[in-house]
């Protein structure tokens, strides 16, 4: 058997040679049965012991070949529009509805042609597309290494006038290689707002509390609340974590947000406290795509949402809403800053006096709901630290405290308590 | 003990539906190159043969030897389509398209049924 010349590499025997081929295929064949069997026509493939795979007969061979150019015909002849990759990223084939819409569409919506790779082409698009791109490299790179079968990406084209919004849809192509992925597009006018925290959705309401908005004109505001929608968000819900990018940008009406650091991806550390007075996402007028801390609900309430596309969109063309915002970072970093030095310098028991006048301002409450472990995570202490803290400010009968319910009893008492950081974030609040 | 009476009375039940001669589930591999014409013609006549003399009472796997030709070396399979019965016992192979019906039934040992 191992004397003949030929090598497997014979499965792309020319016409002429067919024959040799077939005859030098029959004497891998043993056994009675199996000869029948290969004269008779009836068999497809003969396993070679020596390469350790399967020889196709030549009928077998251009009919697969066939039936590979019928699977390429149908994906053709799809009206959606589909792309194959490999494990790499690199487009195998596109659709021809793919390319049509490519052309159509002026390569917007992350177009990707066959041979290039969309990982290089998510790295390469407008700065105000990058936070749809991250999601999409993400959502693929997922798919790739087999941690989720599909994903759902949105993709905002902003370049694109009127403005389109394309829904990509990523499936693992399972098989015994590398993982490809097939990817679906369909594009939509009207842009889909992110899935999380979506609990009631109502038609804003001008002055819906949140004194950012209330400092626009009422033409600003007009303009901005056609993108605004009401939404309540709850205690424990995660609105941004860090390196993930901002979907939507929400203006708190009564609810408060923790900004919080991350040490070594679990410790958390409140740096920040947004409520009323601003907004969750102002990172995003300052170029970012991405937020840096873990932005984390932490009293229950409503809030205006915009989508993240349309902020910039607004921020970009309004420049007293650029005024508004400046003046709210520049006060946000001066509480992150102040919220530094006081965790390095100041005792617990000051801290948490200085935490709760915050909460209660933000909330516009003097009572509110915050357990003990969300107390020791947001002041960087244990459990026990806070526990003898709150005993000694309910000792001095300037708070109330039971079972996580918090009612501050003596407001100029519990500022005496607290640390000087409150009073001068305060001021410089004002000054502003 | 609860699990050994669902598993007689699912028994009882299957051999009602298939007449005595059908107890058993018969477990069969089939080994394929792909979608080659006679893979494709092997696939479409056991299954007809199966559903028509076997009803619920087997299990077919299909094995691609394009994909997975170490399987189909270690169990023997020398060409494709190869059919193998696994259980019950006594095994048997049978080479080719599976287009001759009665010579399949014969070679897996099964009793044809009437409808």
């Amino acid at each position: 058997m191992n004397d003949t010349p030929l090598s497997t590499d014979r499965r792309l025997a020319p016409d002429a040679s067919e024959a040799a081929f077939r005859q030098w295929l029959r004497r891998l064949v043993t056994g009675a049965d199996e000869l029948k069997a290969f004269d008779a026509g009836e068999i497809d493939a003969v396993m070679d012991r020596d390469s350790g795979s399967a020889v196709l007969l030549p009928e077998a061979q251009s009919a697969l070949h066939d039936s590979s150019r019928i699977v390429l015909n149908a994906l053709d002849a799809l009206p959606g529009e589909v792309c194959v990759l490999d494990s790499n990223g690199v487009v195998v084939m596109a659709n021809k509805a793919w390319r049509l819409s490519g052309v159509a569409h002026a390569r917007a919506g992350l177009d990707v042609r066959a041979g290039e790779n969309i990982f290089a082409a998510c790295r390469d698009v407008p700065a105000f597309e990058r936070v749809y791109a991250e999601e999409m490299d993400s959502g693929l790179r997922q798919v790739l290494t087999r941690v989720r079968q599909s994903a759902v990406c949105r993709y905002v084209c902003d370049a694109s006038q009127p403005r389109r919004v394309c829904t990509f849809t990523i499936a693992a192509i399972a098989g015994e290689g590398p993982t490809h992925a097939v990817i679906t597009r369909e594009w939509s006018s009207e842009p889909t707002l992110p899935k999380h925290s979506r609990r009631r959705a109502e038609p804003a309401v001008a002055g819906a509390g949140n004194q950012l908005l209330a400092a626009l004109s009422p033409r600003e505001f007009a303009r901005l609340a056609s993108g605004l929608e009401t939404v309540t968000l709850t205690y424990g819900e995660i609105l941004y974590e860090p390196g993930e990018p901002m979907q939507a940008v929400y203006f708190p009406s009564d609810c408060l947000v923790s900004l919080l650091t991350l040490v070594e991806g679990r410790r958390a550390l409140e740096v920040g406290l947004v409520g009323r007075e601003g907004m969750i996402g102002a990172r995003l007028a300052l170029g970012a795509a991405t937020s840096s801390v873990r932005a984390l609900v932490q009293g229950t309430g409503t809030a205006l949402r915009m989508t993240s596309a349309r902020f910039l969109r607004e921020f970009r063309r309004s420049p007293s809403l650029q005024r508004t915002l400046f003046q709210f970072t520049d006060t946000l970093m001066i509480q992150i800053s102040q919220t530094a030095a006081c965790n390095r310098f100041h005792i617990v028991e000051a801290r948490l006096a200085r935490w709760l006048l915050m909460t209660a301002d933000r909330m516009a409450s003097p009572e509110f709901h915050l357990t003990h472990e969300f107390l020791a995570d947001m002041l960087g202490v244990r459990r026990e630290g806070v526990t003898m803290a709150a005993c000694a400010l309910q000792q001095r009968k300037l708070i109330h405290y039971r079972r996580g319910d918090i009612k501050i009893l003596d407001t100029p008492g519990l500022e005496a308590a607290s640390c000087s950081c409150y009073r001068y974030v305060q001021t410089r609040a004002a000054n502003n | 003990m609860a699990t050994e009476r669902r598993k007689h009375v699912v028994a009882k039940r299957a051999k009602k539906r298939l007449g005595d001669d059908a107890v058993t589930v018969v477990v069969m591999r089939l080994y394929v190159a792909g979608r080659a014409p006679n893979s494709v013609k092997a696939i479409a006549n056991i299954e007809a043969i199966c559903r028509q003399h076997l009803k619920e009472g087997y299990k077919l796997e299909i094995v691609d030897v394009c994909e997975h030709p170490r399987r189909a070396l270690d169990d023997g399979v020398l060409v494709t389509p190869s059919l193998t019965k696994v259980s019950p016992s006594p095994g048997a192979n049978i080479i080719g398209n599976l287009s001759d019906t009665s010579g399949v039934l014969a070679a897996m040992g099964i009793t044809t049924t009437k409808q």
